[in-house]
This record gives structure tokens, C-alpha cells and sequence, in this order.
């Protein structure tokens, strides 16, 4: 067995030493083996290749030059001495005639060097018959999964829940190579099938990446980025661009997913496409009123409304330690609130991050289609959604009839959230009160280059240290969280009117500097912070 | 808010209106930055070769905003003879980054870089630039050539600013492998970049030019090779800027007139200059010039100095014939420290720590990137087996601001410490 992790590696020579071609995907939970070797800021998917080396899971591979990392990954295992076989092949960044012919002479270094490590002499009449038949472009709706490669578990999970197949097109995947017609085998012919494919950023060349998008039966794009990979994330702009239909951005580390954000991500792109949508159904037929649970990180929010989507009451309690706990708790306390009882209610639909766990609703549905929905019947002129939560931000995009046209959430990364407006708050002394209106009467301007949950904390306190004021420093971390939620505003691609949901809109002084940072007006309601429990009660209401 | 600060928020305040009048408003800054270095205000301790690079490559800089058509846009491993033999003007977008951080105007640069689309983890010299040339303020280059060598940015910068800008381009691809083919498929490529040169100009570059550039280079090797010598026992108190044009000396300028004449200066400079004990640095990387706390360390400091940066460096490590012209310059990429295995590196980078008798190494992790970043440890490993004591710094070269100031100062002051108390054996006797 001979691993790999590149599509243009030659895999069909393998079989001319009898030997099988598998990819490298062997992500894990953590990268130990590599944070010793490595430095911390490159790939997830480049450490997990150290890992799989350095852990013993693979004794033979094939590593193509493709990047400055996989170029480096090299040079650490050659170093370690840990693989039975190891060799990096250069890969030429165009496709022509003379690129053709090089890549062809490092595949005949490559027999060479198996050759001299295996004692196997290579047989060429092996190799034709290992080619996997030409795939034809898609003859009935798909959903094309591209961008960088993604771990095998999310895949299968993508392919699992989306309500058209999926087809791989990512850097790794989607290999489709001509068999060579002349006999015999011509390793020059190969090296250009090989180099014909669909190309991945790495390629000087690449405008064919954008045929996939013409394809009339195309339905909707999942473009995965790992991050410190920064070949794709331009990519994603561009295919945002020039492509008309729903997009969702996965951006991972290449560790194995269990983060109810992927999760969040792709349930809510499910919704937002037409085939996706399930038919759902009420919990009691006699029922006149609804309720919406927002089962979230810091708070658990519920809403009462009727047919007309009056509020009736809602309420907000603190989480603590069990979403079902919670979630009963604020049910019962928004009954209670507008004096009606259980048998009352028609359906309850919840969202946030323990919807699936609340155990008694009938219905889940993502915080990104219930803030969309919530959004659009308190304001319906809004076409940006910013929801600050206590764990994540989103930027949700909707169309005049109040669909959602497309989102983007934080990564793995309190910055700017709830719970850092926590931290701040408890490294200065002060309540969220205060501090929600300590930095509009700021004298200084303070730069302050630190979103980061932990590292702003040390930041603030040299400054404190420094006995900078108080309200300049709020000011200050303001201004820098600001302009990190406009520029995610920007990638999202949203427009004017604006609409800030979630606790975070409570903030005077960060909502002022939002406004500032995206130059227009936001608009704030009173019901900001339960804005996703009433789209939540209002999706109950449909059923 | 200081001056500078003052002026780089009006540049981005001007570039939300009008880009033009921001462009015109920061060449403002830039000419009376040349001036005062024409004029020798303010005084400084800057030397003679220093300032002479100084002044050529802010003219570069102002010539590339000013009139563009008569520049080409080259990514930094670029040989640029050609370019010069024509009577064109190589820059590249370090540089130009290099000057915006100079105005304080990077972060907001990089923030549009990061709205346009491009990762924030790529290296933030790219992101500046890009940031620049989608705001408006950098006018499109007459055409670009660029290479794969060093890093995968330019493989995602260049083909952006190319279709951005509609101009034309022309690919120059270094091979992994460092061999006699490597460099034969190079100097063919080297020969067809010149077919496009003289398509691009419309007219011939005379070969006896293109050969006095050749020359040239060759000149400055001798004399930088030199300096790193004298620097072994000669103590030149210098600053970290400098050793920045030290790099760009041997990228784009390698070949022009200027070049051979600023390292004629720095090895005159450095032979006269008194014998010193400070401690020699060798800097693996880009030079952090901006960083405050490093600034206050190393800048004309009497005690350490750097003594050679492998960025300067690495363009010298092969041996050129001059006869053959495409093949010197060809030789130089293939066999470039950043070019192939980091063992190479590691083994230039001791070649220059032992004829400048560096103490210590200090390798720059710089943000975003990834050619460094993931060869640090292995290099750090290396320069230490060799008895080179090595630390890895993190930081943004070109972003002070995105850089923890008291963390580098505090690893920085640590590590010189460690030095000194290293070559004062006598404490410990």
C-alpha cells in the first residue's frame, strides 16, 4: 500500500509493482507528534501527514511537491528516518508540452527509485488496466463539494445529510484521467492526462475551476478551507462572484470535527436549499399558539406568540449546566409569564446550539434560518443579519422576501463575541452595563491589536498597567472588534440595511462602532436578544 | 497621534474618495522623505553606503507610483539584469509594502486584503500590497514577472494582480531539484522571458548590456561576500533597515549599476571600520525594521549587531560564469537557500555564520509564512547541532501593530543574555 495526497500523483504506476494507492486521511483529534517537529501555524492537514509518518500509520508515500508546506512536511520525515518509503515528486505549475515532458521524467525517477528500494522490476502492461473509467459530467442536480481537501468523516457526513449527492472536487479528490491510447504505455501522454485535470490553485493556471459552475444541473457549492492554507480562501471570493447558486463555507483545521458549529453550518445550508426542506408537522391539533426555544452557549431564550405572530410573552434565562435543564426551565417560565398553559400550545420549534438536546420540542431548525426569519418580520427592509452571540457571530444574508441567500460564522474563535465582552468586562471590574457604555466617552485613541479571548486579556492589563483610562481602552477593544466583524461582514458579501440580534446588541458602544466601521446605520430592536427564538416560535407557526 | 500616524490615516481617509489624490498625497511623503536623505536631514548615523540605498530605493519607489509604464513588477527572486540592460525599473512588492508600513498605513491595507477575499494567514507583505492595489493606491505595473521561488503567495498574488490589472505576465518556473538539468530548463526559460521583455518594450536588449549587468552582479557577490568577512572581526554599529537593503540590493536591484556600487561602498565601509566584540547575529528571514522593541535592541547598538541576513545571502551561494549569462542567473535560483531542502539552508546559513562569526542565529517566524515557518524548528536543530545558538521569533514583519511588542522584546533581551553569558566563561570557572 502506497499512500498519497495529491491528485496528480501518478497512482496507476503503483499497480506497475503490484502495489495498492490510498489516499492519506488519517486526521485526528490532536497533532502532537507534528507540534514537536513543526511550528504551529501551518495546516492542519500537513501535520496530520507528520502525524500519520511520525505515529506509524503510514510506512510508505508518495508526497508531491505541491506546497511550502508539504515541501517542509518532506525534508522533517526524511530527517526522522520513520517511513519504509518515502519520495517527493515535482510537480510543474502549467500544462503544456515542454511541463509535460519534465513531469514525465520525475515519473520514471520515480520507477527508478521503487524499483532500487523494492527489488520489484516495474511492469507497464499492469498499469493500463488500474485506470478507473472517465467520469461524465453530472446528468441530474448535485451539489459540488471544492476548495481544499476535506477529512474523510465530513465528507461522508456532507454526503450523508445534503439532499443531492455530492461531488468531490476537492484538491485531492475528483481525479479523472484519460487512458493513454498509444502503445506501448507513453509516459508522456500520462504526465499530460495527468496534468489536464481540473486544477487545483496551486496550478498557474486555472480558469477551467470555473466550468464546474456552468454545468446546468449544479444546485448549490460547499467550498471547505483549512486554515494557514491560503490557496482557497481567494477561490471562495471568486466562486461567490460568478456563481448564482447557495454557497456554504466550511473552514476547518483538519482535526476531526465534533463541533456543534459544523454541524450548525451544514444543517443550515440543508435549509436554505429548495430540496432540502422537509414537510413538518404540528405537535397538537388543537393548540392555538406557538413557542420558539433558543437553546444557546450563555442563554437559553423562549417565546410565546399567537397565530399572528404576537408576542405573548418571552423570556431569558442563564444556560448552566444542561441544555435540557434549561430549556424545560424556559419553557415553563414563558408559560407561566403569560398565564397559559402546555395543552395550549400548537408546536414548538428550537434552534441555537442544544436544539437537538432540548427533549421537548418537535421540531430543530439552525439559528441562522430562525434569526433570518425573526429578522425579516421585525425589519422587513433588512438584508444583513449580524447576530453576536455568546460563542460565535454570524453574518446572515437574506433577499427581499426574507430568504436566506447566504451566511458566514466565526471559526473556532471567541473573539469579539459574547463571552469575550465577558472577559473584558471581568478583567476591567466592571458589569456588562458599564462597560457596555464606557468606551463612547473615550479621549484616546488606543490601538489594540488583540481580539483573542486570552492574549486581549494580558493586552488590557499592561495597559491598565500603563495607566491608560479605562473608557479609552474599552473604546479601544471596541474599535478592534468592530473592525473585525466588518471585514467578516464584507466576505459574507453583505449589504445595507443592517440588523444587529443576539445579547451582544445590548452593547452601546460596540454597536456604535460597528456602524462606523461598515459607514451605514444599524438597526437594533427590542428584541434583539431573542430574536432567534421568535423566528424559531414564527417557524413554529407554519406548521 | 504622531506625525506619521497622522499622515497614514489621511492617505486611507483620501483613498475611500479619491485614490489618485491618496497616491499623490503619499508621494508627498515620499519626496520629502528623499529629500531630507538627499540633504542629509536629519543627521543620523546612517553610513554612506546605507544612505546611498536609501535614496536609490526610495526613488525606485516613487518612480514605480509615478510612472509606472516605465517599471515592471517583479516578484523578489526575479533576476532583473534584463530589466536593466533595457533601461526598465524592477520593484517588487516587498519593497512597496516595506514603504506603506513606513506611513502606517498596513493594517488598514491588510484589512482590505482580507475583505477582498485572501486568507488572513497569508504572508503580510502580500496582504498589504493587495490591500494597496485594491484600494486604488497602487497604479498597474507595465507588466509583471514573477516565480515560483520563494513561497506559494506568489503563486496566488501575481496571477490576482495580473487579471486585476489586465496586464501581461510571464511565468518563470524554478524546479524543486537542484541539478545541472534544473539549471539548463531555467536558463531556457531565462531566454524566453527576454523574447517577452523585448516583445513588451519593442525593442532588443543589447547583449553587451545584458552582459555588463551580469557583470555587475558578479561585482556585487565579491564585495558582499567581502563584507560578510571583514564583519567577522570589524565592527560597524548599523540598523536593522539597512540590513533590509542589503536584501533588496540582492534581489531586484542585482545587476544595475546601483547594486554594484552599494556593496563596493558597504565592503569599503566595513574594512575601514574599527575591531569590535560585539555580538554578531545572523538573521534567518525577513527583518522586523518596524518593530519598536527590537529597534530600541538592535539599532546602532554597540553591543550586537547583524552581522549577515540569509536573505541577502542566499542569491550568492553559486558560482557564476559570466560567459554564459542566462545560465549564471539560472544557477543562482536553482542553488538559492530558499530554493530545495532546508538542509541546504541550514548549511549556507552555518557557511555565513562562520565567515562572519556569528554568536547566534535568530530565525524570524514571520506571519503567514509557511517556507520558514515550517523549516524553523528543523533549523533552529540544525544551527544548534553546530554550536550556533538559534531562537525562533515570532512576529509580522510587516505589521508592528500584530506583533506582541513586550513578548519578542523580552525573548529577544532573553536570548542576547544567554549569549553573553555564554562567551563569559569566566563567571563560571
Amino acid at each position: 500500500m502506497i499512500h498519497y495526497i495529491c491528485k496528480y500523483t501518478p497512482i496507476e504506476l503503483f499497480a506497475g509493482f503490484g502495489q495498492k494507492a490510498a489516499v492519506l486521511d488519517f486526521p485526528k483529534p490532536r497533532y502532537d507528534h507534528s507540534d514537536e517537529v513543526m511550528h504551529g501555524n501551518i495546516c492542519g492537514f500537513g501535520k496530520s501527514v507528520l502525524e500519520a509518518v511520525l505515529g506509524g500509520d503510514v510506512k510508505q508515500i508518495v508526497l508531491m511537491n505541491c506546497c511550502d508546506v508539504i515541501r517542509r512536511v518532506y525534508d522533517i520525515l526524511s530527517k526522522s528516518g520513520c517511513c519504509d518509503f518515502l519520495y517527493m515528486m515535482d510537480l510543474p505549475h502549467v500544462c503544456n508540452d515542454c511541463q509535460s515532458e519534465r513531469f514525465a521524467l520525475e515519473m520514471k525517477k520515480f520507477i527508478k527509485e521503487y524499483e532500487s528500494f523494492s527489488g520489484i522490476p516495474f511492469n507497464s502492461t499492469l498499469i493500463k488496466s488500474n485506470f478507473a473509467p472517465l467520469k461524465e459530467e453530472p446528468k441530474e442536480p448535485f451539489l459540488v463539494l471544492c476548495g481544499n481537501r476535506t477529512e474523510g468523516t465530513l465528507v461522508k457526513e456532507l454526503k450523508e445529510k445534503m439532499p443531492l449527492p455530492v461531488i468531490d472536487c476537492t484538491c485531492v479528490s475528483g481525479r479523472n484521467i484519460s487512458i493513454p491510447k498509444q502503445d506501448p504505455f507513453n509516459m508522456s501522454e500520462y504526465a499530460k492526462s495527468l496534468l489536464s485535470q481540473f486544477p487545483c490553485m496551486r496550478m498557474e493556471t486555472r480558469k477551467q475551476r470555473r466550468q464546474i459552475f456552468e454545468n446546468p444541473y449544479l444546485r448549490g457549492v460547499i467550498y471547505h478551507t483549512v486554515k494557514f492554507c491560503d490557496y482557497y480562501s481567494l477561490d471562495f471570493r471568486e466562486t461567490q462572484k460568478c456563481c448564482p447558486w447557495p454557497i456554504m463555507k466550511l473552514e476547518t483545521d483538519w482535526t476531526l470535527q465534533s463541533s456543534g458549529q459544523i454541524r450548525t453550518r451544514i444543517e443550515a445550508f440543508c435549509e436554505t436549499l429548495e430540496a432540502g426542506k422537509e414537510q413538518k408537522t404540528k405537535m397538537n391539533e388543537n393548540g392555538t399558539l406557538f413557542v420558539g426555544i433558543d437553546s444557546g452557549s450563555t442563554s437559553t431564550d423562549a417565546v410565546l406568540i399567537d397565530r399572528n405572530g404576537r408576542i405573548l410573552s418571552s423570556v431569558i434565562l442563564p444556560t448552566g449546566r444542561g441544555a435540557q435543564k434549561s430549556a424545560k426551565n424556559a419553557l415553563e417560565s414563558v408559560l407561566h409569564k403569560a398565564g397559559v398553559s402546555f395543552s395550549e400550545i400548537a408546536s414548538i420549534v428550537s434552534t441555537g446550539y442544544g436544539r437537538t438536546n432540548t427533549g421537548l420540542n418537535n421540531e430543530s431548525i439552525t439559528e441562522i434560518s430562525c434569526h433570518a426569519k425573526g429578522g425579516h418580520f421585525l425589519y422587513p427592509p433588512v438584508r444583513t443579519i449580524i447576530d453576536i452571540g455568546g460563542q460565535d457571530c454570524k453574518v446572515i444574508r437574506l433577499d427581499a422576501e426574507g430568504a436566506v441567500t447566504g451566511f458566514l460564522m466565526n471559526d473556532k474563535c471567541a473573539a469579539g463575541t459574547g463571552r469575550f465582552l465577558e472577559m473584558v468586562a471581568k478583567a476591567l471590574g466592571m458589569s456588562l452595563d458599564e462597560l457596555s457604555h464606557a468606551g463612547l466617552s473615550w479621549k484616546e485613541d488606543i490601538t489594540i491589536t488583540n481580539t483573542c479571548t486570552v492574549f486581549a486579556e494580558s493586552e488590557i492589563v499592561s495597559l491598565v498597567a500603563q495607566n491608560c483610562s479605562v473608557n479609552d481602552i474599552v473604546h479601544g477593544l471596541e474599535v478592534s472588534i468592530s473592525s473585525r466583524i466588518a471585514t467578516q461582514v464584507r466576505s459574507a458579501g453583505g449589504t445595507p440595511p443592517y440588523m444587529l440580534t443576539g445579547g451582544v446588541a445590548q452593547n452601546q458602544g460596540v454597536v456604535k462602532a460597528i456602524s462606523e466601521a461598515l459607514g451605514a446605520e444599524i438597526f437594533i430592536c427590542k428584541e434583539a436578544q431573542i430574536c432567534g427564538a421568535f423566528g424559531a416560535a414564527l417557524f413554529a407557526a407554519e406548521l | 497621534m504622531d506625525l506619521i500616524q497622522w499622515f497614514g490615516n489621511t492617505v486611507m481617509g483620501f483613498c475611500k474618495q479619491d485614490p489618485e489624490k491618496a497616491r499623490r498625497f503619499l508621494l508627498t511623503g515620499y519626496r520629502a522623505n528623499l529629500l531630507s536623505l538627499i540633504t542629509h536631514l536629519p543627521p543620523s548615523a546612517m553610513t554612506k553606503a546605507n544612505r546611498y540605498a536609501a535614496i536609490h530605493i526610495m526613488e525606485t519607489i516613487i518612480r514605480s507610483l509615478t510612472r509606472p509604464k516605465t517599471c515592471a513588477m517583479v516578484s523578489l527572486f526575479v533576476p532583473c539584469e534584463m530589466l536593466y540592460s533595457i533601461g526598465l525599473a524592477p520593484y517588487s512588492l516587498e519593497a512597496i509594502s516595506g514603504y506603506i508600513m513606513g506611513v502606517s498605513c498596513e493594517d488598514a491595507c491588510q484589512q482590505k486584503a482580507s475583505e477582498a477575499g485572501f486568507s488572513d494567514t497569508m504572508c503580510a507583505y502580500h496582504m498589504t500590497y493587495l490591500g494597496a492595489a485594491e484600494l486604488g493606491l497602487m497604479p498597474p505595473p507595465r507588466f509583471i514577472i514573477y516565480s515560483n521561488l520563494a513561497c506559494d503567495g506568489n503563486m496566488i498574488t501575481f496571477p490576482y494582480l495580473r487579471d486585476k490589472h489586465n496586464v501581461p505576465s510571464f511565468y518563470l518556473d524554478i524546479p524543486y531539484e537542484k541539478s545541472d538539468d534544473s539549471v539548463r530548463y531555467v536558463a531556457s526559460q531565462l531566454q524566453v522571458m527576454q523574447d517577452f521583455i523585448e516583445q513588451m518594450v519593442g525593442k532588443h536588449i543589447p547583449e553587451e548590456r545584458l552582459h555588463k549587468a551580469v557583470r555587475n552582479s558578479i561585482a556585487a557577490k565579491k564585495d558582499a561576500l567581502a563584507t560578510a568577512s571583514y564583519r567577522k572581526s570589524h565592527f560597524l554599529p548599523t540598523d536593522m533597515t539597512n540590513e533590509m537593503y542589503s536584501a533588496f540590493m540582492s534581489h531586484i536591484l542585482l545587476g544595475s549599476d546601483t547594486a554594484a556600487k552599494y556593496f563596493s561602498l558597504l565592503r569599503e565601509e566595513n574594512q575601514k571600520a574599527p575591531f569590535g566584540k560585539a555580538k554578531r547575529l545572523l538573521w534567518l528571514h525577513t527583518i522586523p525594521y518596524m518593530q519598536p522593541s527590537l529597534r530600541n535592541l538592535i539599532n546602532y547598538s554597540k553591543d550586537v549587531s547583524i552581522a549577515a541576513c540569509d536573505l541577502t545571502y542566499d542569491s550568492f551561494v553559486s558560482d557564476w560564469d559570466e560567459d554564459d549569462v542566462y545560465r549564471a542567473m539560472a544557477s543562482r535560483l536553482v542553488y538559492s537557500g530558499y530554493n530545495g531542502p532546508v538542509d541546504d539552508r541550514i548549511r549556507y546559513a552555518l557557511q555565513m555564520a562562520n565567515v562572519t562569526g556569528a554568536d547566534g542565529a535568530i530565525i524570524f517566524a514571520h506571519w503567514g509564512c509557511k517556507v520558514t515557518l515550517g523549516a524553523s524548528k528543523m533549523l533552529k536543530q540544525g544551527l544548534e547541532e553546530r554550536g550556533i545558538p538559534a531562537i525562533i521569533l515570532d512576529g509580522n514583519g510587516a505589521s508592528p501593530a500584530a506583533t506582541g511588542d513586550g513578548q519578542i522584546r523580552t525573548r529577544m533581551e532573553a536570548f542576547l543574555e544567554m549569549l553573553e553569558a555564554s562567551s563569559d566563561d569566566s563567571l563560571y570557572l
